[in-house]
Parts: structure tokens; sequence; C-alpha cells
């Protein structure tokens, strides 16, 4: 197995999982998630030899699935936020523990929050270091942090009022 | 009622995983490079066929007027000139390396590339449009000498009628489409950045 392989399969063990939860509570579909995960890992393996140490390469993952999700929105945004919705409960459908309501409520309520919202709240909960969000998101790690105080109050809120729902 | 931090051990305990395996996306990778390489290898091969067409007209064919060799040579270089063009735009955004850009530096490469495009589509469109009209009108001498007037006639009515549907309606069709994919990606990323700036 050549070098550059085994790197790639290193940085996929290590980040699909994040990667996966970003583009899934951007996108509330599993199908969608997965495709754009599919194709991140696809940029990250075409652009592997550019990757210069600028950043860390988790970083470097983020923001390329960052823009990947954004450069769906061009094909996606049509949908509503009601269809995404539905298609968060359709996905934990299937028998239904607690706990896979609670996940499904969960995503429901990141899915009510703005676009940039949703990137930052899926790293802070997968506890992405904020200087490493904060390098993705292009802006500085101060108005990062007033912006997480405010998101996780947001959602905490959002996930409240759903639950009494 | 939840804290935030019980909302987070709930993320944490979450088991939606993706079905995508390694192995699937080391597929989807050459399967990826094998379409854009199918696509650009039948787009050489399609305007190879025409420039050998052309090439053979010219050397099998005997034109009574050295004005058809003329159109010929012009039809090949326009030929050329537009498939070069084309293989070189659609190379460079295909090129995924711009999409590790910073937000910024991504919506100013695609409001540059939008300016080029637009430049392409317009002004060199024109003097390529200008030039098949040329080498239109050099084929057309020799086509006075070989057909019957009438024929003549609705062959010249032809070609302007087919020039006018590619000027007026297709083009501008290509155009709007073209600029309002960009466009598009740009007011994304635009209000995305601004939901990222804003305090």
């Amino acid at each position: 197995m050549s070098n550059q392989r085994l790197l790639f399969q290193q940085l996929f063990d290590d980040n699909s999982k994040k990667v996966y939860h970003l583009c899934y509570g951007y996108t509330g579909d599993g199908d969608s998630a997965n495709d754009l995960m599919q194709e991140t890992f696809i940029k990250v393996w075409q652009n592997l030899d550019k990757f210069r140490n600028q950043s860390q390469l988790s970083t470097w993952i983020y923001r390329i699935a960052v823009n990947t999700c954004l450069s769906y929105l061009r094909t996606a945004k049509r949908r509503a936020t009601d269809e995404l919705n539905d298609n968060i409960i359709e996905n934990y459908s299937e028998e239904p523990s607690e706990k896979q309501e609670q996940i499904a409520l969960l995503y429901k309520s990141i899915a009510q929050l703005e676009e940039n919202e949703r990137i930052i709240i899926t790293m802070v909960l997968d506890e992405v270091p904020y200087p490493e969000i904060a390098e993705v998101a292009g802006i500085s790690e101060g108005n990062l942090r007033v912006k997480i105080h405010r998101i996780k109050h947001k959602l905490t809120e959002i996930y409240n009022r759903n639950e009494r729902v | 009622m939840k804290g935030f931090d019980d909302i987070q051990q709930l993320w944490q305990r979450q088991e939606p995983e993706s079905s995508v395996s390694f192995e699937t996306i080391l597929k989807r990778v050459s399967g990826s490079k094998t379409a854009i390489a199918k696509k650009l290898f039948w787009q050489s091969v399609a305007i190879g066929v025409a420039v050998v067409v052309l090439l053979w007209m010219c050397v099998t064919v005997e034109f009574s007027t050295w004005t058809t060799y003329l159109a010929l040579a012009i039809m090949i270089g326009c030929i050329g000139y537009y498939f070069v063009n084309q293989l070189r735009d659609y190379r460079k955004i295909s090129k995924s390396h711009e999409l590790l850009s910073k937000p910024q530096d991504y919506i100013d490469y695609l409001k540059t590339f939008k300016q080029r495009r637009n430049r392409f589509n317009t002004r060199n469109y024109a003097i390529y449009e200008t030039c098949v009209a040329a080498a239109f009108a050099f084929y057309a001498i020799e086509m006075y000498f070989v057909l019957p007037f009438w024929t003549f006639i609705g062959f010249i009515l032809f070609i302007v009628f087919w020039f006018l549907i590619c000027h007026f309606i297709f083009m501008k069709q290509y155009i709007n489409n073209e600029n309002t994919r960009i466009q598009e990606m740009i007011d994304n990323l635009e209000r995305i950045k601004s939901q990222f700036e804003e305090h």
C-alpha cells in the first residue's frame, strides 16, 4: 500500500465520523450527509499533495467539508426546512428507541439554526478545539466564543421547546 | 428540561454512522477521475474528428476557388481556439483545490472566473462568431458558382437564420445559465460569510 494511501486511510479513520456529523447536522439527511462526506474525502485525496502544513490536517479537512456543504446549497437550498425535519424523523423511524428519538429531536433542533450556526455547533458538540473552529470559520477566536455562547443557548432553547411539543 | 451538557452527551452517544467505507471512497476517487477523463476524451474525439474531416476535405476535394480553402483554414482555427478555451476553463473549475481556500478567497476566485467566462462568452465569442461567419462567406463564393441560384439563396438564408438562432437564443441561454450557476454559488458563499462575520 502506498504511503499516500496509508495516510489517507489514517485521515479517513480519524476524521470521517466528525465530518459525517458536520454534514448530517448541516443537511439533516443521512443520504446527503453520506454524499457530502464522500465528496469531502475525494477532495482530500485529490489535494493531499497540496497540503503544506499551514494548518492542522483536521482543520484543513473541516475547511473542505464546510466548503463542500456550502456548495451543496446550490442544489439543495430549495428544500424547505420542514422537509429536512421530516427526513430526520424518517431516518430514525425504524423502531425508534427513546435515545434515537432524542437524537432525532436534536438534529431537528440543529436544522432550525442558521447555516453557520449548524456548522459551528456540530464542531462544538464533537469537541473540536476552539482555535480550530475559528480557523475553519475564518473568524477570530474572541468572536467565535461569543457566537458559541449564543448558539449553545439557542440550541438548548430550541431543543427543550421541541421536546415539550 | 435539558442543559447544553446533556445535549452534548446525547450527541456523543449517537449511533447514526456513515455507511460509507474507505474502500467506497477510493472506488469513487478512481470513478470520478474516469468520468472527467471520459468526458474530455469524447470532447477531444469529436473536435479531432471535425478537424480531420475539414483537413480531409482540404486535401481530397478539389475546390475551384482559393476562398474555400481559406474558409476551411478559418474554421479549423475557430474550432481549435474554442475547444482549447473551453477545455482550459473546464479543467480550471474542475480543479478542486480552490475549494480549499477560505471563504473570501473562494468568492474572489469565483468572481474572477465569472468575469473571465463573461468576457469569453461575449467579446471572444463575438470574434469567434465573426470568423465563422467570414468562413461561411468565403465558402459561399464557391457555392455561388456551383449551386443553382435559388438553392444558393436558400443556403445563405439557412446559414443566416442559424447564426441568428445561435446568437440570440442559444448563446443567451448558455450565458444566462452559466452566470446564474456561478452567481448562485457566490451568493451562497457571501451569505454564509456574512453570517460568520456578524457579531
